[in-house]
Order: C-alpha cells, then structure tokens, then sequence
C-alpha cells in the first residue's frame, strides 16, 4: 500500500525543499556581474560606508533582490497550484488565465489615478502605496471571476474554454494597458515596459518585509484548505457529497490566490508560466496531493524564479533583461507540450 | 437513521415537474431499488436524497429531521454518495481517493488519525482494491474505478448509501461482486442502500423495496417483488418482455418487435395486442 501523507513526513519533505531553495539562494547570492568574495563580505560593512564594497553590494543589491524573486516565485507558485484545482485544469496559471494582467492594470491605474491626485508625484515606486496593492487585489480578483464565469458559461468542463476566456481577457486587459501606458510621460516608459515584462529590480527593505507577511499569510491561508481542494478536483457535487462546501472553497481560494498573485504582480510584473511549470514538476515527483503540492510547489517556485532571475543577471552582463522573458522562453514549450498532452487524453475520453 | 419523503415536487427550472408528490418511508437498514425509463427522475431524486438538489415543494427527512437543516459536513457523516464513476483531472491514486472519505471528519491541517487509516484500509479491504491501491485512478479499468468510489463511501462511515447505476458498464461478475458487497452491508453493518438501476432482473435479486418511476410522474413502491412485475414493467417502460421465474424472484427479458422470439412468448403476454401494435408504430 502507498505510505499515507502523515504530518512527520510532510515536514520532512518540505525540510528538503527547503534545503534546496537556500542552497539555490546562497549560490545565486554569490554569482554576478561583480566578483565578490564571501570573505570580505563576512568582514562586515566596514568603518567608514562604502569602505567595503563587496559587502555593499551583497547586503544592499543581491541579497534584497534574490530574497524579492523568492517572494515571486512562491506567490506564482502557489497560486497556479490553486487555480488548478479550482477550475480543474491542469493548464490553469495566472498569467495564461490573465489574472495577473488585471492585477497589472489594477497597478497601472491606481498610479495613473494617484499620480493626478497628487500631482508630481514620482510614478517608480511600484509596488508601494496600500492604494497601489488594494487595485491590484480587486483587479486580479474580478478577473478570476470574469475568466471563471467565462469558461462556466462556455461549457465548463472543458479544458480549452477556459484557456479561451483567459487569452481574450488577456489580450483585452494589454490593450488597455497599453493605452495607459502610452499616457504615462516617456522617462518612465523602460521601467514601465520591463515591469511588465516581468523585471525583477531592487527593493527596499520595507516593501520586501511587508511583502513577505502578505505573501507568507496568503500561502498559509492556502495551506488550511488543501483538504478541500483535493476533494474539489473531483467536482462540485462530489465536493458537497464529502462535506466540503464548494462554493465557500472556491470563493475563499480565488481570494487568496487572487492575493498573493497581486502582491507578486506589483513586486515585478508580469512573470509568466511560473505557476505552470513548477507545480507539473512537483506533481511529477510527490504526487496530486495539494497538502503537499502547494507548498512543496511555493519552494521550488521560489527557488526557480531565484535561479532565472540569476540567468537575467548575468547572461547578457552588463547588461540585464527582464526574468519574465526567461520563464517565458521556457514556459511556452512546456505549456505546448502539457496541452497536446492533456487534449488527446480528453479526446480519448470521449 | 431512516429516511421518509413527503409529498416531494421537483421542476428544473421553467420546466414541467419532473417528480411530483412522492411519498415513501424508509427504515434504517433497508434495500431500496429506483427504476424507471430515461427522463424520469431517477437521478434527480437521488441528488435530492443528497442534499444536492432542493425540492420545489415538499420534504425529505433524515433521522426525523429536515434534510435541509443539516450542514454540509454533517450531512457527509449520515451520507455517502456513489456516483458513476469518471476520470478525474489530477492522477490520484485509488488510496489517495479512498481517502478523501474522511474529509468530513478531519481537522482544520487534514491530517488522518489512527481512527481514520483503520477506516480506509476496511474499505480498502472489503472491496478487494488493495491490488491496484497505489496505481493512479485513470489507470484502472471502469470496474476497478467503480469499486474504488464504492470504498470510498464505505470508508466515510456513513448509515445511508447512495448509488447511481453502480453497475453499468460493468461485466457480469463484477455487476454481482457489487451487488454482493451492497447486501453484505446491509446485512452484516446495517446500512440503507438506495440504488437506481436499469438492471432490474440483476437488482431484484438484491433490493428487499423499489420505486418504480413512470413518465407521467405517477409512480410504484413496495416489496421489490410486487412492484416489478410483467404487467407493471410492460407499461411503465412500454415494451413487450418474456417473464419468468428463478426461484422467488421474476425476471424480464423484453423483446422488440424483430425479435426472434417475440411470437414464441405471446401466450405469456398479459397486454392486449392491439394496445401493443399501436405502441409499435408510434415507436
């Protein structure tokens, strides 16, 4: 018989998650267009600021951004992970479903509606300002509404449906971003281009903690109702007949994810197809189980996006491109692959 | 925990009511079969039964109490639901489904107690499924599949028990390993098994009541033995059968108007052929 799922070993397993997401950090911390060595950053910052450089850098420039794409990572994780148990399909993610366009429209204009109200004030600083995350929170949460009842109404079961709704939305919500863009004054056109190409940049310390709590509480959140998930996988009715009530799952598992997503939009962008190709990779190697999936997935998600963020450092150094564009570059075939898979297995369904 | 219906009304909505005044009462521990034609209601009224549906005029009872008055998760320790079995999304493994039976009963991390592997691993052992327990559901033939939802709902501990057409697509053996087991829990653990079916000469040998639901909402319950006899099935399915006898117990063998043997038997047919040759043509 398979080993039940018991407390001790899911800790254990997540342990080695663990292990492997700081192993991935601590090496990704050392390697960049900047030779640093470990010695002198133990050293300490020095007597005078800016006596010690290495130092500098990796407490100030490394550090904060790898912890930022760890955040990232585990948000897109988790919430792919959960969108694919809610809508039953295992190509749901919150990029491909558009979820994390209308969080990016939300950004885009509580800063254009922020920026008229108090005039001159500075439009880089994304990802700040309560108003800021509460628009990206209601933009991603209306989306995953729209991209639901959109899929609902065009049959349900079927896989492509949903996809469908979420290409359209998804090319609607872009349109309207780049409208909006285009009103934003051009000095702020690059930064604004490679957040939405997904760019993960520098933050400060405050935003990062503040960040961390949300995204830490909405997996956490996640984590409480992954029992239930499990038994939604099987439909609606089956869901009600083993006690859990759908609607109220469905309901509090589009908020949270819709959450943590926004938080992760508002950090960096459009970072596409993590919430794909992470949980695939773990489903392959734990199972269904999403006591286990989601947040063994949050691990490894964070761990991959450290790594692709690390390749945007330093493939083309100096200079750096956006991490969105490395997912995409490997998402897009994995998404293509899992399609072709999942299709001839409806097919022969039927 | 018996069951009792009152008066029970269903329509979906805006169209005619498909159930209409049903009223029967059931006891803990009793065999109940529904059958009836396509479009009847069968599994209308099971989902009813379920807590799935709402009745649009009249009540079910559970344990003498409104079904409606029940929670979800309560209602998931009183019953459990077999529905025709399917492939699910995600590859969970027949244990991993057996499982999920104990939703109801676990704490806000779902984790399972002692209490409640010694219940899977019952089920898992009186449906014979320990065989195929690790393999991933979408690997296992349709019976196999069947018999793991069947342990499903008998790892949920549940008094009452309901089936949608348990054995179709079934081979023989397996239709009987099913309908073994469902006595088997009737008799020995006292469960209340309602099934529908479109098996009756398999389910009669079995079920101790029936329902026999007709299309013009008008319906038959009692003793399976009087409620599925020729006259009986021969109007409400309007078909001319060749009934027999094993034992106690009838059974039907209908026969179309091509028939090979339709006219070998029609000594045996109650029903006035004119009334039959006008049925013919209208099929």
């Amino acid at each position: 018989m398979t080993e039940a799922l018991t407390p001790t070993r899911l800790i254990i397993r997540l342990i080695l998650c663990m292990f492997l997401l700081a192993a991935a950090m601590f090496v990704c911390s050392l390697i960049g267009t900047q030779k640093i060595s470990l010695g002198s950053v133990l050293d300490g910052p020095g007597s005078a600021p800016g006596a010690n450089t290495d130092y500098d850098i990796y407490v100030r420039v490394r550090v904060p951004r790898i912890i930022l794409a760890a955040l990232v990572g585990a948000a897109l994780a988790a919430s792919g992970v959960v969108l694919q148990a809610i809508l039953r399909n295992p190509l749901a993610e919150p990029y491909i479903l558009g979820i994390s366009s209308g969080a990016a429209l939300g950004v885009i204009t509580a800063v254009l509606t922020g920026a008229s109200i108090t005039a001159g004030t500075k439009l880089g600083a994304f990802g700040a300002g309560a108003s800021i995350s509460v628009f990206a929170f209601l933009f991603a949460m209306a989306t995953c509404w729209l991209v639901w009842l959109t899929g609902h109404l065009a049959g349900g079961s079927g896989i492509t449906s949903l996809l469908l709704a979420g290409v359209i939305v998804n090319a609607f919500f872009s349109a309207v971003i780049m409208l909006l863009t285009s009103l934003i004054d051009s000095q702020q056109l690059r930064t604004i281009i490679f957040w939405l190409m997904g760019n993960i940049g520098e933050k400060d310390f405050p935003t990062l903690l503040a960040s961390a709590i949300f995204i830490v509480a909405g997996i956490f959140g996640l984590f409480t109702i992954c029992q239930k998930l499990n038994v939604l996988t099987f439909g609606t009715q089956e869901a009600q007949s083993l006690g859990v009530n759908p609607r109220a799952v469905t309901f509090a598992a589009f908020a949270m994810a819709s959450f943590i997503t926004a938080v992760a939009v508002g950090l960096s962008g459009l970072v596409g197809f993590v919430g794909l190709i992470v949980p695939h990779s773990v489903r392959l190697v734990l199972g269904p189980d999403h006591r286990q999936l989601l947040p063994a997935s949050a691990f490894v998600g964070a761990a991959f996006v450290v790594i692709c963020d690390t390749i945007a450092r330093v493939i083309i150094a100096p200079a750096q491109f956006p991490v969105g564009v490395i997912t995409a570059v490997i998402g897009g075939p994995v998404f293509l692959l899992l399609l072709a898979r999942y299709s001839k297995k409806i097919g022969y369904q039927r | 925990m018996s069951i009792e219906v009152e008066n029970l009304c269903f329509a979906y909505k805006a169209q005619a009511e498909i159930l209409k005044n049903i009223s029967f009462r059931l006891e803990q521990g009793s065999f109940l079969s529904i059958a009836g034609p396509n479009g009847t209601g069968k599994t209308t009224l099971l989902n009813l039964l379920s807590g799935l549906l709402k009745p649009t005029a009249g009540a079910i009872k559970i344990d003498d109490c409104f079904l409606q008055s029940y929670s979800i998760r309560h209602l998931a320790k009183k019953i459990a639901v077999v529905r025709q079995e399917f492939v699910p999304v995600f590859e969970f493994s027949a244990l991993q489904v057996v499982s999920m039976a104990r939703t109801p009963y676990l704490g806000t991390f779902a984790f399972e107690s002692k209490v409640d592997q010694q219940a899977i691993a019952d089920a898992i052992e009186m449906t014979d499924t320990a065989r195929f327990a690790n393999r991933p559901l979408n690997h296992l033939s349709g019976g196999e599949r069947q018999r793991v939802f069947i342990a499903r709902a008998l790892a949920q501990q549940t008094p009452i028990l309901l089936l949608d057409e348990p054995t179709s697509f079934l081979d023989m053996k397996h239709q009987v390993g099913i309908y073994d087991l469902l006595k088997r829990m009737q008799q020995e653990y006292g469960k209340t098994i309602v099934a529908v079916t479109h098996d009756i000469n398999l389910t009669i040998q079995y079920a101790d009541e029936a329902l026999l639901l007709g299309t013009d909402s008008n319906y038959h319950i009692g003793k399976a033995k009087d409620v599925f006899s020729q006259h009986q099935i021969e109007k409400i399915f309007g078909v001319k059968t060749f009934t027999g006898k094993i034992g106690q117990e009838n059974f039907f063998l209908p026969l179309g108007k091509f028939a090979k043997s339709r006219n070998g038997c029609a000594s045996e047919v109650k029903q006035t052929q004119s009334e039959q040759n006008r049925r013919n043509t209208i099929i």
